[in-house]
């Protein structure tokens, strides 16, 4: 995954019922737009690093491999 | 096949400085029970939902004590090219169930015995099918 400061990377639900999560990029600390991410997410304000696996998608992209 | 291709899911780090009260919401909310540690960019432990019961709730911890206070310090990781078949010795070796992955010593993610045995479930239906098949509706050579 490619990312830069200020994208929106949707994280899918896992489990029957658990709705998407949505996070906002607010560094990237990878090269090159790269993992690992400082994100906020969407539905408590916390933050944390993010390293995407195959769950997640940059909002408006197709997931990426790896 | 690699390690970093049984990755299922996204893993999320926090610093060894968010408390373990932060450390829970940020598990409860991402239905994840286990969170990386980072400092500095290189995994320092990992705080699981175990940990913060056995050596926080139970021993009345503040709700804001630092979450590396807590963690497993002394964790095995394994480098994300690593063949799947040597992944299975280190989970038999060690007796854990969730093996960060990391990539030149950097954490990249997370692996679990869970992600492994879905797996293996989804292998051994494939290969079982023409078995069953067979066995349920056996191939009988047409006479005359």
């Amino acid at each position: 995954m490619q990312a830069k400061v200020g994208d929106r990377i949707v994280v899918r639900g896992h489990h029957v019922g658990d709705p998407n999560r949505d996070c906002e990029v607010l560094e990237v600390h990878g090269t090159d737009g790269g993992p690992p991410y400082l994100v906020r997410w969407g539905d408590s304000g916390h933050t944390t690093l993010f390293f995407p696996g195959p769950d997640a998608a940059i909002q408006g992209r197709e997931p990426t491999t790896k | 096949m690699r390690v970093i291709d049984c990755v299922r899911r996204s893993a999320i780090g926090v610093g060894p400085e968010r408390t373990i009260t932060d450390a829970a919401e940020i598990m409860d909310q991402a239905g994840v029970g286990a969170l990386a540690v980072i400092d500095r960019g290189r995994i320092i432990g990992l705080v699981t939902d175990r940990d913060l019961v056995r050596r926080g709730v139970a021993r009345h911890v503040p709700p804001d004590t630092r979450v590396d206070t807590v963690m497993t310090s002394d964790i095995v990781t394994v480098e994300a090219e690593t063949d799947l078949h040597d992944v299975f010795a280190i989970f038999r070796t060690h007796a854990i169930r969730r093996l960060p992955v990391v990539r030149g010593g950097e954490f990249v993610g997370m692996v679990t015995v869970d992600d492994l045995v879905i797996d293996l479930a989804a292998d051994l239906s494939d290969l079982a099918r023409p078995i069953i098949g067979e066995v349920l509706f056996a191939h009988r050579d047409r006479l005359g």
